[in-house]
């Protein structure tokens, strides 16, 4: 047996608060009625006897109530009428609208906006108000009667009932209220969603076991997980657990019981067998405990806790809510996994053009070069200085190609200082293919960055240094990069004329980088006056991955 | 002497097919390194063939080739591709180009080409030919997409995630998962990135 502290053995447990708060209540109407000379001021006997049977309705309704959940909730309604009508006995029996015992009426009030909403409480309210001014009238008959008390008694009980009508109306929306990033922090996202989905009711519970199955909208076919004694195994189930849409209901299948919520928020008693596929509940393992419907975009099914020590009635809220929260986690796993495969796949969608625009189209430009050969020594052409050159592009795109892969090789992000390391390299082949001078400098190199930005840094470098010396005749390219907040900013510098070619051509656009920059999502700008071309890039790290 | 222009932007075909062309009856008249560029060189060099590249920037092979077909004049026009997917090669076949010639087959295949075309000659390279009638009974075959998902495979190829699908749509992100896995099972796909390659073909873009 597990030893529940006061704080546990309260916890979502109002209806062992009501039971409780009546016993305390009732007997302390007896001792004080006895200890008062002046009380009963009317049938003695009768008042005594009326508070002697209070006290025991009340001490065996609570030790009825205290473990049995189906009870509590049966025996509410019942035991709120005889709440009420012995506040009216005693308020009749001890001074009418005088009497000293005049704030009983709070119990039933109070256990009206806790048990139920905010209509039950009003309607205990009016009823109580009524019963009030009765019993006062009737005691007061002819006596003098004292309005301005009376008035002020019949505002306590106007003003606090207000109040309670209030409570019982927020309470509907006093949801657990959690946010899936705080249950991510908590429960981390090693497990998979479901095991974490089920570990959170669990807790929040204290459940000792708990099972999750999920089918497609509109398939019948559920699969899931059964978590007990800290180890998982898979369940399935060709049936839905629940034959109705109920949000959550607790069970008990050896007596053949089943609780919900109607909608207008009362109590709904069935038979289990009727509204529960009892077999299947059972195999999984559970005879008495907790289910709640679980819906997802795509998928709905059942969360099903049992080996709850202290399963009480305001689990049906509860259980509401850790349905909506399991739904919300896997949802917010599906979300999380669908965005990392969105970001893998335009890495490999990225890759994929990168390989075919760099090493397929290298391929068939070599190949076309050996056919030129190949023709060129039936011609007695150049072939020597033409295989030199052959080779040549052939080592430099080895390079590339190494790099390219080295890149590929790495974890998902690398420092800005080791991107730099490889830009300059690159540079310095770069300068070597076209005869100029080639620098990379870096400002602010100590943010790490994705490994698809360091490919995309490679080729807007060899293409930008392409276009200053094709297009600008450039002889001389500057290169600075630096990360602010969330963005990757490149500047390439050169002393050439910028897009407009010097032999009087039209101005040429870079298509290229300007192509590759949209596909990162980035900023191009181009600043040109002769002798000065400058091309400020921007990227953002985020969603680069 | 056959005056040709190359629009290709990758500078090793371009400088390639430059040696190639040397010491032939071919004469390499102009260059041309995006769609844009390379209609304004054929207006300007008038080439008597072009060899065109597929991909490039600023409108691609294919968007050249059916301007210079609209205009019902121009060049003799053989299409220079490293590869294309079923959509391009529909649309391909449908503007008539007078050549089309893989860069991964074989160069001489290419000057064959060239020969056959001057000659006033259709050749298209074999598997370009295969691939043409394999694609043509797939897209007979394929089932078709409502307006919604063509609009959902058309941002999947774009490279959008599914929250910002859901925003361009006016979906929830469940929506939009629920859509995808259904254009999934259709057109027998088992992710995004699938259906990415795919879209041209699926869209008939």
């Amino acid at each position: 047996m597990t030893f529940s502290g006061p704080q546990s053995m309260f916890k979502y447990q109002s209806g062992r608060v009501i039971a409780l708060g009546r016993v305390m209540l009732s007997l302390l109407f007896l001792v004080s009625i006895w200890l008062d000379q002046s009380q009963p001021a009317q049938a003695a006997t009768q008042t005594y006897g009326l508070l002697l049977f209070y006290v025991v309705f009340a001490i065996g309704l609570a030790a009825l109530c205290w473990r049995n959940w189906w009870l509590d909730a049966r025996l509410a309604a019942p035991a709120h009428f005889i709440d009420m009508a012995v506040f009216t006995a005693i308020v009749f029996s001890t001074n009418g609208y005088t009497s000293p015992f005049f704030l009983f009426f709070i119990l039933p009030l109070l256990s009206a906006a806790i048990r139920w909403g905010w209509r039950e409480t009003m309607l205990t309210a009016m009823g109580l108000v009524l019963l009030y001014l009765t019993a006062g009238l009737l005691v007061a008959g002819s006596e003098a009667f004292e309005l301005q008390r009376f008035i002020v008694r019949s505002g306590h009980l106007v003003i606090l009932s207000a109040i309670l009508i209030w409570f019982g109306i927020h309470q509907q929306f006093a949801r657990l209220f959690f946010g899936v990033d705080e249950l991510d922090r908590r429960l981390g996202r090693d497990e998979e969603p479901l095991s974490r989905a089920i570990a959170f009711a669990m807790e929040a519970t204290r459940a000792g076991s708990g099972a999750l199955l999920l089918a497609v909208v509109d398939d019948h076919r559920f699969a899931g997980i059964r978590l007990t004694g800290g180890r998982a195994r898979p369940v399935r189930a060709d049936q839905p657990l629940m034959r109705e849409p109920i949000a959550a209901a607790l069970f008990d299948l050896r007596r053949d019981h089943l609780l919900s919520r109607r909608s207008d928020g009362w109590h709904r008693f069935a038979a289990a067998s009727k509204l529960l596929d009892a077999d299947v509940v059972r195999d999984i393992g559970a005879a008495q405990g907790l289910i709640a419907e679980v819906r997802t975009g795509t998928e709905h099914g059942w969360l099903v806790l049992w080996d709850i020590p202290d399963l009480g009635v305001d689990f049906l809220e509860l259980g509401a809510e850790l349905g909506r929260g399991a739904g919300a986690i896997l949802d917010h796993d599906a979300l999380l996994s669908a965005t990392e495969e969105g970001a893998a796949a335009r890495t490999r969608l990225s890759l994929a053009r990168d390989v075919h625009d760099s090493v397929v189209q290298f391929l068939a430009g070599a190949a076309f070069r050996v056919e030129a050969i190949m023709r060129g020594t039936h011609s007695g052409g150049q072939v020597e200085s033409d295989l030199k050159e052959l080779k040549r592009l052939l080592i430099e795109e080895q390079a590339e190609i190494r790099a390219f892969v080295s890149a590929l090789r790495r974890d998902r992000e690398l420092e800005l200082a080791e991107a730099v390391e490889e830009l300059k390299t690159l540079a310095t082949r770069l300068a070597r293919q076209w005869s100029i001078d080639c620098r990379v400098g870096a400002t602010n190199d100590d943010a790490s960055i994705p490994i698809r930005l360091q490919l995309d840094l490679q080729q807007l470098v060899r293409e930008a240094v392409a276009n200053a010396v094709r297009h600008g005749g450039a002889s001389r390219v500057d290169i600075d990069l630096g990360v602010d907040q969330d963005l990757l900013r490149m500047q390439v510098k050169d002393n050439g004329s910028g897009f407009l070619p010097t032999n009087g051509d039209a101005p040429v656009e870079p298509w290229s980088l300007k192509e590759r920059v949209d596909r990162a999502h980035g900023s191009l700008s181009l600043f040109s006056e002769p002798g000065c071309t400058n091309l400020l890039i921007t990227l953002p790290l985020a969603g680069a991955a | 002497m056959t005056r040709v222009l190359v629009a290709d932007d990758h500078p090793m075909i371009a400088a390639a097919l430059d040696v190639l062309l040397r010491g032939t009856d071919y004469e390499l008249a102009g260059r041309s390194r995006s769609g844009t560029e390379t209609m304004t060189q054929v207006e300007r060099v008038k080439p008597d063939l072009l060899l065109l590249d597929v991909h490039m920037p600023d409108g691609s092979g294919l968007d050249v080739l059916k301007q210079l077909r609209d205009t019902k004049k121009g060049p003799a026009i053989v299409l220079l591709t490293a590869g294309m997917d079923d959509g391009q090669l529909l649309i391909a076949d449908k503007l008539e180009p007078d050549g089309i010639v893989l860069k991964t087959s074989d160069p001489a295949h290419l000057l064959e080409c060239m020969e056959q075309v001057r000659g006033g000659q259709r050749w298209i390279d074999p598997e370009i030919a295969e691939r043409t009638r394999d694609a043509k009974e797939r897209a007979l075959l394929a089932p078709s997409l409502t307006p919604r998902e063509r609009q959902l495979v058309e941002l999947v190829r774009q490279g959008l995630r599914n929250r910002d699908i859901a925003a361009q749509l006016g979906v929830t992100e469940g929506t939009v998962k629920v859509y995808l896995h259904a254009i999934f099972d259709k057109v027998g796909v088992d992710n995004r990135t699938e259906l990415a390659m795919r879209a041209g073909e699926l869209l008939g873009t």
